[in-house]
This record gives C-alpha cells, sequence and structure tokens, in this order.
C-alpha cells in the first residue's frame, strides 16, 4: 500500500518533533491507526478513538480533506525532525564558546572601531555617530545568558519563501555591568550592542574559534540597530555540521533582566536623541521608533515565556501559527528575495503575537469606549479555526482607527494614548511595552487587510470555485504585483530626497535614511491618496545578509509601490480641500503645502468655494490614470523624483488597444463622434428608424436586439464610423469598418410559409421590403440586402441572409430576422426522423445529408438567435457592474488575437465568458459579488494578468462553470459534473453558463487539443514576461503582443497595403498607408465594401479546403501573416486512397522492391503553390521555415 | 520527375506541372456498377473519366482545358462528397433514395444551385412551373477541399482512353478567367450584395415555386383518405395515424415511436410492495452500522486523494 508507507514516514517527522507534545503524538496515531484499521478490513466498523478523530475533523476542520490537506501540508514547512542533532550539537559548542569568551576593557567607541577593523570586523555603529568628544566607553563582557528563544525554541518555526533560512535565534544576554542609566539616550545603547555584537562576530570570525561557520550581520530592514549575527554552516560532514537542516543561527543580543536602562524613560512619547543645534523646536520631537527598537531588546525571552503558555493554554496553538505564517509568507508578509510587503521583516514574531491576543483577549485601554472588544477565544478550537478567526480579525480591523493592546499580566505599562499619539499603527505585546508594528506603514496593513478577506470570501464561498479552496488559501504563491495590484509603479529612489526640513531628526528616528524616506513616502501617499485606494502597498526585497567586514547594508535602488483602488472613488477628477472661509487656517496652509501648485481655489457648481486639486483628463482611458498621476505629482513635490523615475505601464497597455496616432488623423477629416457611446446612440436611432416604420412592413416589429461586441463595450477597438463619402477617400489599410450585429424580432403571423427553404427566400423579400422603405423614410441611411455567401458549405434551410445597413454617420450593421419557427421545423427532421424512413429500414444516422444538414442549422440558428443575444446582455450588464471588464476583455481579445488565435480558434464570446468568471469567480452567488468584493480586479491590467493566470492554469478537461447570468442561489445546484468531451467534437474547451449547461455554445469549434495546448504554453510564456515586471526596468508591454513565428511550418507574407484592416495591426507600419502607397491600393474601385475583410476570407478559405492538411493561425486584427503548421499525421508515406482527403504525390521508391506498395506522400511544394494561387493579389511571399 | 510511376492503386498518374512544383492528379475511367447505374445515369458509362486529386480551385473550364489535348470535355461532375463515388464501387446493396436528390445538386456547384435545382427537378416533372430569377450572374470560382475527385464527361470514348493511356506528359496548369484572390473576394463580396430589384424578383419567383410546389404536392399527395398504400409486392403499408388520425389501411394496431426507434417494450415496473427498512431491531442496528462504515469509508477516500495529490508533490507550498 502506497499510503502506508508515506504515512509512515510522516510519522517519523512527527515523531521528530516528539518529546512534549503528546496531544498531537495522540491524534497522529489516531489517524493513523484509523487508516490502518481501514485499508486492513474495509467493512469493520471503526472505533470510537478512529470515529473521533474522523468526526473531528470534519467538525474542527472545514472539512475531512481539509484536515487532511493541513496535516499533509505542515510537515513539509517544518524543519525535518532526522536532521536536527548536528544542529544541537552546534548549538552546546557555541554555547560553552560564548561563555568563555575573554573580556575586553573598556575603550573609546572610535578607537574599539579601529581595533576591530584591523581583524577585518565592521561595527555597525548606528546614528548619531559618535565623536571624539564622547565621553563613554565600550566594553566586552561574557554573557550572562544564553537562550534558544523565538520560533525554532517554540517549534513553530516555518520554513521561509524563497528558499530562505530556518532561523534559529539565540538570544545573548549582555552582562548588566556594560550599561549605565543613561544608556537610553542618544543612541548609546545601541553603540554598545552594536560593539558587543561586533566583538562576538570577531570571536566567531576567528579561526580559533573552531566553529566553522560563515559569519554574517543582518539588519531586518536595513536598520543598523536591529543588526544581528547569522551563523551559517560550512558544509564538512563534521558531527556539528547542521547544512542539512537548511537553518542558519542568529546571535541576538538582548538586555539583562531586570533592565539596567528604566523602561519608563522609552515611553513612546519620550524624546532620546538630543540632537546638537540648539533649536528648542527640534529636540523636542520624540522619538517612537528609537525608543521602540530599544524596548525590542527586552522581547525575546518575554516572548517565548508568552508563547510557550500560549502553547500550553491552546494544544492547536503551534499548528495555527504555522498555518498563519504559510498563508502570509505566500502573499509577501515576510522575508524574500522577490518583492516584499514592506514593515513586515523580521516580524516573525508578530504572527505568534497576533493569535496570542486572539487566545488571551485584549487589554482594555482607559480610552474607554470598549465596545468593540476582542474577546478571547475557546482555547479548545482547532489550527484551522484559529487560523480563521487570525483572518476574521485582520479582515475587521482597521489600524488606522483603532489601537490594539494584548492582554498583559501587568496591566499598562504605558500610557495608551501616547502610543495613539505616536504611532500610525498600534498593536502592544503581551509584555505591555513594545508596539509591534511601529515601523509598519500602514498601507502595508491595509493590504494585509485586503488580502485576510479575499481568503475569507475564497473559504467561504466554496461553491463557486472550481479550483480547490486549499490550495488558492496555502499552496498558491500570491506574491505577483501584476495580478495582486490595480497599478504598479516603479520608482528609482537614487534621486530620492526628503525634504531638508524633517530629513535629519526623522533618520535619527528611523534609524537610516532608507527607513525614513520610505516612511515619509508612504505617509504621503497614503495620505494624498485618501479613500481613493483601499491600500498603497511599498515593495522591495527584503534585506539579505552581509559580509561582516561592511559597516552598513546596501541601499535600496527602487521599490515597486502597488496600489489596489477603491473603485468609487479612484477616478475621482477633485480633490477637495478646505473651504475659502478657512483660508487663512492650518488646515489650508497644510493642504496648499501638501499639494503644491496643484492646489487651487475653485468655486464649483453647487456654489462651494474650496481649495482643491483637479486632475485634468482628455479620455476614459486616462480617466484609469488617475491614482498614479496622483502618486507622481506627489512624488515630484515631495521627494523631487522626476516623471522618468516614475515607470507605469498602463499607458503601454492603453495604446495596445488604439489606433496609432496617424490612423485618427486620416480618419479625423470626417469624423464624427466615435466610441462605444456613439455606436450604442447609432444602434439605438436605427431601432427608433424601424419601429417607425411599423405601419409600411408586413408585419410589426417586436424587437431589436444588439448582439455585437462593438455594442457591448467589448471590442478590442472603440468603434470607429466611416461615413461612406469619406471612405473613398481613405487608403485602402484603414477602410475597415466593421457592421454590427442585430437582430430584428417580428410579431408571430402564420404568413410565413412551412418550408425552410422558403422561409429563407421570405426573409429576402422581407429585407428587401425593409430597405426599400427605410430608404425611404430615414435620409441617408443606405441599406443592401446580403444574399448569404453561396459557398458550397452553407445549406439551403439555414439562415444566411441579411440587412446591410449604413447610416449616414458612417456606422454599419447588419441585421437578421428571427423566426422561431424555423426550429420548430429543424426540430421535425431531427427528431422524427423514423417517420420519414421507410419501416425496417436502417440508416446510419451520422451519414445522412439530410439530417446532418438540419442539425447544423440548428446549431447556427440556437447559437445565433437564442444565445447570442442573452450573452450580449449578460455581457453587458457585467459590464456596467465592473469597471475593470470591458477593458480586460479588450486586452485579453487583443492578445490572443495578436498570437494568432482569436476568432480563428478561441470564439469571442467564450474569451467574453472567461474573463466573465475572473470576475464572478469570487464568489458563486452573481448577485453579492461587486465592485467592493476583495478578488475583483479594478483595473483591466489587473484583469488581465489575472486571466493569464487562470488560462495558464486551468485544466480543460474540468468544465468551467460561470454564473453569468444568474442571480440565484438554485442555480449553483445545476453546476455540470462534468461533460465527456466526445471524439467526434473539435473543440475541448467545456464553458458553460446556466443557458447552456453543455458549456459547448460557443466553444465546440474550437480551440481543439492543439490549440488548447498551445494556448496554455502562451499563457505560461505570458506570465513569465508579466513576472519580468518586477524583476528589471526594461519591461516593455508592446512585447506581450509581438508573436514569435519560429515555430511555424509556413509563414503567409500578405500583401498590408490591399488589407483594409491592417491598420489595426499591433505593429502596423504608418508607412503603408501614407500618401505614396495609396495609389496602388486605388485600383480597389470604387465601392464601399463595408465589412470587407479579404484576409480573413482567404484564412477562411484555406482553413476550410486544407484543413486536414495544416492547421493555420492568424490575428484577425490586420494581421499581415498567416502562420500554418503541417499536420503531423500527414508525415508519413500511406497508402493511396480515394478519400485520403490531401494532396499526394506517389513515393519516392527507395528501392525496387517496394514497387506496388502504391505509398503516397503529402505533395507540400504543390499545396504551398496552390496557396499561392488561391491567394493572388493578397499574397507577397510564402516563407518556408524549419525544413 | 522521372521516379514518378505510371500508376497508383489502378489509378494512372497525370502530373501537372504548376510554378514550382508538381501537382498529380490521379486518373482511372469511371465504372458503374449495377445497381447504381440506372440512377447514375448522368455519368455514362465508358466516355466518363474518374479524377481524384483534383486542385482545390479548379473550375470546369480548367478541366477542360487541361484535357484539351484528348478530346472535348462535356462536363464536369464535381463531389463534393465523393462517399458516392466509393459506395458505388465498393458495395452494391447499398442504397439511398435521398442520394439522387443531393447528388444533382452537387452536379450543379453553382452558386445559384438552389434555386437552379428547383427549376430542374421541375422541370422534369411539369413544364409550366414558375422560374427562379437568379440573384448573381458573376461567375465565381468554388473552393473544394483539397485531394477532391470529380467525373469528367468526355464527348466520345476515345478521348478517354487518350487520357489515361500511352505515355503521359505532364501538362501546366490552365487558368480560365475566374477571377481568383483578391479579385475573387471582391467579386464575392459585391455578388453577395445584388440590387434590391434583383432579390425582390428573385425571392417573389421563388415564393411562387414553392406555392407551385405546394398545390402539385398537395395533389399528388400519396395519401389519400380511406385508401391502404399497397406495395407491388401486396403488402399494405402500415403507418402512424399522422395527420389523419387514424391509421390506414384499417384496424391494424401500430408499434408506438419507442418502440419503432429501439426496438424495445416499454415494460412498465410493477409497483414492489414496500419494505420496511426500520422495523426490527437488527435493521436499525444494520442501518446504523453501515452509517458509521460509510464516515468511515469517505474518510479513506478523502485520505486517499489527498495521498495520491501528496505524492505529486502538491503540498510543497514553496
Amino acid at each position: 500500500m502506497q499510503g502506508d508507507g508515506s504515512e509512515g514516514a510522516d510519522e517519523d517527522e512527527w515523531g521528530g518533533f516528539g518529546e512534549d507534545d503528546e496531544e498531537e503524538q495522540d491524534s497522529t496515531t489516531v489517524v493513523a491507526q484509523a487508516e490502518h484499521g481501514g485499508s486492513n478490513n474495509k467493512s469493520k466498523p471503526p472505533t470510537g478513538q478512529e470515529l473521533r478523530a474522523i468526526q473531528d475533523a470534519s467538525l474542527l476542520y472545514r472539512s475531512n480533506s481539509f484536515k487532511l490537506q493541513i496535516d499533509a501540508l505542515l510537515p513539509n514547512v517544518r524543519p525535518k525532525g532526522s536532521q536536527k542533532s548536528p544542529l544541537d550539537h552546534f548549538l552546546m559548542t557555541l554555547h560553552t564558546f560564548l561563555r568563555s569568551l575573554p573580556s575586553i576593557p573598556a575603550q573609546h567607541p572610535l578607537l574599539a572601531y579601529k581595533s576591530l577593523g584591523k581583524q577585518g570586523v565592521a561595527v555597525p555603529y548606528t546614528l548619531p555617530f559618535p565623536t571624539r568628544e564622547t565621553k563613554w566607553k565600550v566594553t566586552f563582557e561574557k554573557p550572562t545568558d544564553i537562550t534558544l528563544v523565538g520560533s525554532w525554541a517554540n517549534k513553530i518555526s516555518v520554513k521561509g519563501k524563497d528558499d530562505k533560512h530556518f532561523g534559529v535565534d539565540i538570544a545573548v544576554e549582555m552582562p548588566e555591568s556594560l550599561f549605565q542609566e543613561k544608556d537610553y539616550l542618544d543612541g548609546r545603547f545601541f553603540f554598545k550592542r552594536s560593539y558587543y555584537l561586533a566583538t562576538i562576530a570577531a570571536a566567531i570570525q576567528d579561526e580559533k574559534s573552531a566553529l566553522n561557520v560563515e559569519v554574517f550581520y543582518e539588519a531586518a530592514l536595513n536598520d543598523p540597530r536591529l543588526t544581528t549575527i547569522v551563523l551559517r554552516p560550512h558544509k564538512d560532514d563534521s558531527q556539528s555540521d547542521f547544512s542539512n537542516l537548511h537553518a542558519q543561527v542568529r546571535i541576538i543580543p538582548v538586555l539583562p533582566s531586570p533592565s539596567p536602562i528604566p523602561f519608563h524613560r522609552l515611553s513612546p512619547s519620550h524624546t532620546n536623541i538630543r540632537t546638537s543645534s540648539d533649536d528648542p523646536a527640534e529636540t523636542q520631537l520624540s522619538t517612537p521608533l528609537y525608543n521602540t527598537t530599544l524596548l525590542l531588546s527586552s522581547l525575546p525571552k518575554a516572548d517565548l515565556l508568552t508563547n510557550h503558555k500560549l502553547k500550553e493554554i491552546s494544544p492547536a496553538f503551534q499548528d495555527a501559527v504555522m498555518l498563519l505564517r504559510v498563508w502570509a509568507n505566500q502573499r509577501g508578509y515576510g522575508e524574500g528575495s522577490q518583492l516584499c510587503v514592506r514593515g513586515f521583516e523580521g516580524k516573525g514574531f508578530w504572527w505568534a503575537a497576533l493569535l496570542g491576543l486572539l487566545i488571551l483577549g485584549e487589554e482594555p485601554s482607559s480610552t474607554g469606549k470598549t465596545n468593540v472588544r476582542q474577546k478571547p477565544l475557546g482555547r479548545g478550537l482547532s489550527s484551522y479555526q484559529l487560523f480563521k478567526a487570525a483572518l476574521y480579525f485582520l479582515s475587521r480591523h482597521e489600524f488606522s482607527k483603532s489601537a490594539i493592546f494584548v492582554k498583559s499580566s501587568e496591566g499598562h505599562t504605558f500610557p495608551p494614548e501616547e502610543y495613539v499619539h505616536h504611532h500610525s499603527a498600534v498593536f502592544v505585546d503581551s509584555s505591555s511595552r513594545v508596539n509591534i508594528l511601529a515601523n509598519v506603514p500602514l498601507g502595508s496593513l491595509e493590504l494585509l487587510r485586503h488580502d485576510a478577506r479575499k481568503t475569507l470570501e475564497i473559504l467561504d464561498h466554496p461553491t463557486s470555485t472550481s479550483d480547490d479552496p486549499f490550495t488558492q488559501v496555502f499552496l498558491r504563491e500570491q506574491r505577483h504585483l501584476s495580478t495582486r495590484f490595480d497599478v504598479v509603479l516603479r520608482v528609482e529612489l537614487s534621486r530620492a530626497k526628503l525634504s531638508s526640513s524633517v530629513a535629519s531628526s526623522s533618520e535619527l528616528d528611523h534609524g537610516s535614511s532608507d527607513n525614513a524616506l520610505l516612511s515619509s513616502l508612504s505617509t504621503v501617499l497614503h495620505h494624498g491618496l485618501g479613500n481613493r485606494t483601499q491600500a498603497v502597498v511599498l515593495l522591495h526585497p527584503s534585506s539579505e545578509v552581509r559580509l561582516i567586514s561592511e559597516v552598513y547594508p546596501s541601499r535600496l535602488t527602487s521599490i515597486y509601490v502597488g496600489l489596489i483602488y477603491d473603485s468609487d472613488h479612484a477616478f475621482r477628477l477633485v480633490d477637495h480641500g478646505p473651504s475659502v472661509e478657512d483660508q487663512d487656517s492650518e488646515e489650508a496652509k497644510q493642504f496648499r503645502n501638501f499639494w503644491g501648485e496643484k492646489a487651487e481655489l475653485r468655486r464649483f457648481k453647487d456654489g462651494r468655494i474650496t481649495e482643491s486639486v483637479v486632475w485634468e483628463v482628455k479620455t476614459s482611458d486616462e480617466r484609469a490614470h488617475i491614482p498614479s498621476m496622483v502618486v507622481r505629482h506627489l512624488l515630484g513635490r515631495h521627494f523631487s523624483l522626476v516623471n522618468e523615475d516614475i515607470q507605469t505601464w498602463q499607458a503601454q497597455f492603453d495604446s495596445s488597444l488604439h489606433f496609432p496616432d496617424s490612423v485618427l488623423d486620416l480618419h479625423e477629416s470626417s469624423r464624427g463622434s466615435t466610441g462605444f457611446k456613439a455606436a450604442i446612440s447609432a444602434f439605438d436611432n436605427i431601432v427608433k428608424g424601424l419601429k417607425a416604420l411599423d405601419d409600411q412592413l408586413p408585419l410589426a416589429l417586436l424587437n431589436v436586439s444588439p448582439v455585437s461586441e462593438y455594442l457591448r463595450y467589448t471590442s478590442t477597438f472603440s468603434p470607429l464610423p466611416i461615413p461612406a463619402s469619406s471612405s473613398l477617400a481613405l487608403p485602402e489599410p484603414l477602410r475597415y469598418l466593421p457592421p454590427m450585429d442585430i437582430i430584428l424580432e417580428f410579431e408571430k403571423s402564420a404568413k410565413w410559409p412551412d418550408d425552410l427553404r422558403a422561409i429563407q427566400k421570405m426573409k429576402l423579400a422581407f429585407f428587401e421590403s425593409i430597405a426599400t422603405v427605410i430608404m425611404k423614410a430615414m435620409g441617408g441611411v443606405k441599406a443592401t440586402v446580403v444574399v448569404g455567401e453561396t459557398s458550397t458549405k452553407t445549406s439551403a434551410i439555414q439562415d444566411q441572409a441579411s440587412l446591410e445597413i449604413m447610416t449616414p454617420q458612417g456606422w454599419a450593421f447588419s441585421a437578421r430576422i428571427w423566426h422561431d419557427r424555423e426550429a420548430t421545423l429543424l426540430d421535425r427532421i431531427i427528431n422524427d426522423k423514423p417517420r420519414n424512413r421507410k419501416v425496417g429500414q436502417i440508416t446510419d444516422v451520422e451519414h445522412n445529408p439530410e439530417l446532418h444538414e438540419a442539425r447544423q442549422a440548428k446549431e447556427l440558428y440556437t447559437r445565433r438567435f437564442i444565445h447570442a443575444p442573452q450573452h450580449h446582455r449578460a455581457i453587458n450588464n457585467l459590464c456596467h457592474r465592473f469597471t475593470a471588464f470591458a477593458g480586460t476583455v479588450r486586452l485579453v481579445k487583443r492578445w490572443l488575437a495578436s498570437h494568432w488565435l482569436l476568432q480563428c480558434h478561441v470564439s469571442e464570446e467564450a474569451v467574453e465568458i472567461i474573463c466573465a468568471h475572473i470576475f464572478l469567480s469570487s464568489d458563486g452567488v452573481g448577485t453579492s459579488v461587486t465592485d467592493a468584493s476583495a478578488c475583483v480586479p479594478r483595473s483591466k491590467e489587473r484583469g488581465f494578468a489575472l486571466v493569464v493566470e487562470y488560462l495558464k492554469e486551468w485544466e480543460w478537461e474540468n468544465p468551467l462553470f460561470v454564473p453569468l447570468y444568474s442571480t440565484k442561489d438554485s442555480i449553483v445546484s445545476t453546476k455540470p459534473t462534468g461533460a465527456v468531451v466526445s471524439a467526434s467534437s473539435r473543440g475541448v474547451w467545456f464553458i458553460s453558463t446556466e443557458q447552456d449547461t453543455e458549456g459547448r455554445v460557443w466553444t465546440a469549434g474550437g480551440p481543439d487539443l492543439i490549440v488548447a495546448r498551445r494556448i496554455r504554453s502562451l499563457a505560461v510564456a505570458t506570465w513569465d514576461f508579466l513576472c519580468g515586471i518586477e524583476n528589471s526596468s526594461g519591461f516593455t508591454v508592446k512585447d506581450l503582443f509581438i508573436h514569435p513565428t519560429v515555430h511555424y511550418d509556413i509563414i503567409i507574407e500578405l500583401n498590408s497595403s490591399v488589407l483594409p484592416r491592417y491598420f489595426q495591426n499591433v505593429v502596423a507600419d504608418p508607412g503603408v498607408w501614407s500618401r505614396k502607397n495609396v495609389s496602388q491600393g486605388s485600383d480597389m474601385g470604387t465601392v464601399v465594401r463595408p465589412g470587407f475583410d479579404p484576409a480573413r476570407l482567404f484564412f477562411n478559405d484555406l482553413a476550410r479546403t486544407y484543413g486536414e492538411t495544416l492547421k493555420f493561425f492568424y490575428d484577425p486584427y490586420g494581421g499581415n501573416r498567416i502562420g500554418a503548421v503541417w499536420i503531423p499525421t500527414l508525415k508519413n508515406p500511406r497508402l493511396f486512397r480515394v478519400l485520403g482527403g490531401f494532396s499526394s504525390i506517389p513515393n519516392k521508391k527507395e528501392n525496387e522492391k517496394a514497387k506496388d506498395k502504391g505509398l503516397v506522400v503529402l505533395n507540400e511544394r504543390a499545396v504551398l503553390d496552390e496557396i499561392e494561387r488561391l491567394g493572388a493579389g493578397l499574397i507577397e511571399r510564402i516563407v518556408l521555415q524549419n525544413s | 520527375m522521372n521516379t514518378l510511376p505510371i500508376t497508383v492503386s489502378g489509378f494512372t498518374v497525370l502530373p501537372v506541372t504548376y510554378q514550382k512544383s508538381t501537382h498529380i492528379i490521379y486518373a482511372r475511367p469511371h465504372a458503374v456498377s449495377k445497381s447504381a447505374k440506372s440512377k447514375n445515369r448522368n455519368l455514362p458509362d465508358g466516355r466518363t473519366l474518374f479524377l481524384v486529386n483534383v486542385p482545390p480551385d479548379a473550375s470546369e473550364r480548367e478541366i477542360s482545358l487541361l484535357f484539351k489535348s484528348c478530346g472535348t470535355v462535356e462536363r464536369v461532375v464535381f463531389d463534393h462528397s465523393p462517399e458516392e463515388e466509393l459506395r458505388n464501387e465498393e458495395s452494391d446493396s447499398d442504397s439511398e433514395v435521398a442520394e439522387e436528390d443531393v447528388e444533382i445538386q452537387d452536379a450543379e456547384g453553382q452558386p445559384e444551385e438552389q434555386p437552379r435545382k428547383k427549376r430542374k427537378v421541375s422541370k422534369e416533372k411539369q413544364p409550366k412551373a414558375p422560374t427562379v430569377t437568379p440573384l448573381s450572374t458573376t461567375q465565381l470560382r468554388t473552393l473544394r477541399n483539397t485531394g477532391g475527385c470529380a467525373h469528367v464527361i468526355f464527348l466520345d470514348s476515345s478521348a478517354l482512353d487518350k487520357a489515361i493511356s500511352g505515355p503521359i506528359k505532364p501538362k501546366s496548369w490552365p487558368t480560365s478567367e475566374e477571377p481568383r484572390g483578391l479579385t475573387h473576394y471582391m467579386a464575392l463580396h459585391d455578388s453577395c450584395r445584388p440590387p434590391l430589384d434583383t432579390v425582390r424578383a428573385h425571392a417573389d419567383s421563388a415564393i411562387e415555386l414553392y406555392d407551385y410546389e405546394q398545390a402539385k404536392n398537395k395533389q399528388q399527395a400519396a395519401y389519400r383518405k380511406g385508401e391502404a398504400v399497397v406495395d407491388e409486392d401486396g403488402f399494405t403499408l402500415v403507418t402512424r395515424g399522422g395527420a389523419y388520425g387514424q391509421t390506414l389501411g384499417g384496424g391494424v394496431g401500430v408499434a408506438n415511436k419507442k418502440f419503432q426507434e429501439t426496438g424495445k417494450m416499454n415494460n412498465r415496473k410493477k409497483k414492489e410492495g414496500k419494505e420496511k427498512e426500520s422495523f426490527y431491531a437488527f435493521q436499525k442496528a444494520e442501518k446504523q452500522r453501515k452509517a458509521i462504515v460509510d464516515i468511515k469509508k469517505n474518510w479513506e477516500a478523502d485520505k486517499a486523494r489527498i495521498e495520491k495529490l501528496k505524492e505529486s508533490r502538491k503540498y510543497k507550498p514553496y
């Protein structure tokens, strides 16, 4: 039994943890028993103990499998128990070594610096640096106590992201004799600490120590005051070589207890750095961060004890902390070499403290208003319940509004108000001294809140997503900027400057200039963006270890700023300030100072006159940029960063949906109003016009439904009308005018004939009369009846004719008539077959052409007249409901098109539904998903990234269900259980909705297996490329849309100057339509041809004619190349058959014996020659590749 | 290309030179099987050449030109569903009634095949049928699938021999005047949008034809009230009542539709006596036991699933 084997292995790992957690051992053994019993004898009823274990799993956890998944996960993030003994050995050695360190007599800090410098060890002194005048001395004495602290000691360490080491923290207690009472002043404590640290580092590095480790400095957040020593083993297979454990030992100097430094001097409001300047105003500034950092040195041991107590109180504490940390690590709250959320470095203990808060409850703050206070949780909760409680707390609590004090045994050490006044976020640990969140920017906490909400949404609405919630919550990395933030900005910091007035003091408080800068940056952005965003987050890779010869950590060169919009406010045009009456108030001054020259006094429509900031935008695209405009402005104003220092990618994404300027210029002359609004109003006009004709038409018009992407905001390009008059003046590559499909529904009538063929003819007559009347009634409108394409493939019974209407403004519509009798008649052919047959005659249904024809016609009918209008309405609704939806669809369409997949392989409707899935997936019930839901992207760039991510991972073997229409819970139950891919069908995607339970309407024709795989690999490549945003500054969006053509066997290059759609090409060359080439195109005749797209027609012909020989790919948006690959099954010679279905040539005989086999091979050259002949006038040349 | 064989599987290899390559058309005389003879009078025996792998864009004119040196071509029939050819040659027993219609339709291969077919059908039956005005007069190429077949009917049989026997020299592919490529698509686009009066005339005449045929069909309908349909062997056709509300030919019961389709009787389930499920103590006990075992079974199932995932290293978060 495989299961038994791995279970056994697990047990080993459990066992390694062993000693003191009896309870856990119990539960595993129970589980193990349950399994063993089950595998041996299935029908034997479980024992009571087993039953209890099972029952617990389903009651205390989300579900049985969730519990099992947690059990499977945890061993993977724990250190391997079997590897621990070398570490223990090493720790013993280290302990002895540290205890035996010789004392060093007191010396002047600068002298000490020099003498250690000779050994190649730098002393990481902090700000303000000691000077020659410094009176105090630094000295070293062996530590009074050495304790294993932190997560390792409590067995709650969790594997780090990006292959970071497990941290084994050792608190080294500095002897009391080293310190004086006044050491809290001017960083004196930190100098002594630094020196102490450097001495230890020097001693360990010394060869005599025989510890055989590499010694580094590491400072969380690059704050020199938090410098620690990190020891990593050399691999030497000795007894104490713990390199297999993938751990590192961290030495943290701590204050002795009781502390020689009085804590009451370190409350947040105290000023402990006295700057040399004599300006009294400046010395008044308190130093909350400095104080907090100092207090942190007293924390490790207290923390150890608290966590131990928590472990005792709540048995699931350990597992819960681990779950929480895995969750947090996956989201970048912690260390990592990728981009991490700022502020959470070195804050591993916070997660435990957070759970501590939940378990212990909150210390009532004397400020009163204790109504929404955290009550302690039940102690018997399972790890999952604790985890969820933590998320719930995070999702609810607003750190900016209220402070948190964990229940402490001694009550408040400092008055709670002091924290509130001096820190942005307050979370005071159970020792009641340290505000753990002191240097965490508010924006990061907002993101945390957002993520917690998102995760809860996933956990609470499990039915919707086909994905396993466990994977979503714990296993999937969620750090990627492009799917996480609505807009991402990259900011070069090298030129950033803090305004000098605050710089020096803030630097002293923050410990380093970077920290001061980033903290100020975060505050400014947070204030400036206000309620436009749900979170403003600074991201950068966490600090790395450095050699002990380096005094200071390297500085940050760039950071990323991620914004999550609040869609209600994000695109506000005006920021209001104080009104005119308060012109001279402090508030008004601040406002003007904050916004600089952008602030101005304005009078608004409602009569108010206020200070305000107005963001001027020209287009709706630009409006989506307002938040990043705000960021740019503020960074420029407060940190003298110029535009080149700040990079965004929005404009580049926008430009992929826009026509080049030269195109717009050429269209300009004739242009009336363009865009979706104009298209829709043109449609409304047509409807009005048609309705007005009522008495002149044989039947009354009931309904006109739009079914065009141009009328539902989701076409890649915004609609551009071309009036007939100016069409001819345009160069050929600009002439394409897409007709917009509409469907006419007339009243029921008995006048229709009862025969499918006759109905089609009747439609023609109908169209003809509409055309005649409408041209008379509406001036300037031109109407033409389009008889169906008369190629061999269209059958006479299916709907084929349409009415083409051109308005004088240049909009083209293509109207069809929906006659529901057709369905009945087709059904009659399809279902009632036996009656038409002679009795006893057995005919193969598949080979009955009449039936086949009827089926096809029915399929077309259902798609065109039933599903398309519904789909249109649903998508239209989504566009109104989600601000970013339309943009997302447009980007995804552009992307698929530019990679030669849209339309020819993937229908646009399918794309729209997949995009809708991204927006609706956060929850199965349509109604409750609004823009406010945490999972919903609010910018098209993020939506696009999410779709790419989805396509990358979608296993289309499992059908996708999208609740596109609905709104009711009951619908969820109709979710399809999984369809079977029938061999005959081409498409492999199943995208079902409530109206289409089979999920084939939009995907029956493709993508087939080959294309679906191609889409997946394309998504993977695109995803990797998108991740490039995080790694380099050289990322350009345009490259996303450049299609690599190396893997095609054949590239058919078309003559761009005869393609009316060429201007939509991603890399359209304006030279093609510039004046000199126009003359060549003029032989296209003097007829306006709306919707004329020869490349598409040619492509369709090729795909139909050579469908079994070659697979064709092409960009419908002005593509000037068609790519093709040979179908691999035709590679080998095969027997000649009459119905071979490909152009063959007799195989060249290898020898005489093979003579009469009659083998033939594909005649590739001749096929290409034929293609060239078929595309005469279109094809420039055919390029053979890989031959 | 001297390596080309002369025949492949009984087909003569006819090389056709393209611009840069050689295309191969396979040809053999059309063989008419006995049973198919009666209906395939369109393809006369002896002077019909069967071609395989005709270029997809070949027009009738081009094929005629290709065989000009052999003799005059009467007409060319393109098969867009070449199954018939196979069927005729390989299996004799197969016969389908609906085929004939389709074949004629195929034979036309013209843009306005539908109306013409009607005309033709009606012409055979009654000369007075109204004619349908064609929608478009432009001659356009029809693209067929690659590797398709065609029948070439020569005026006389000597041409057929000439075409497939004797030394065969590669001929170059001729061109006819029908547009290709870009011009073809423009012409196609335009021909799909005929002037309104043409549309009107076409639609009116087509409807007229439809009405006419309706009327004619009514006259000729096989079913008359009270009359049985008897075939030449003297069997009475028994059908479901259908439109006439009762079975023709008097009182014979007809199997229901479901039987006709599946051949299965609709055997109704007899109501089984309800057995009480939790009446006896042992039943209750067993039920409980089963519930517990089920719980465990589910647990085991979940467990197995997770184990499987675990093996695929899925639970390594990073």
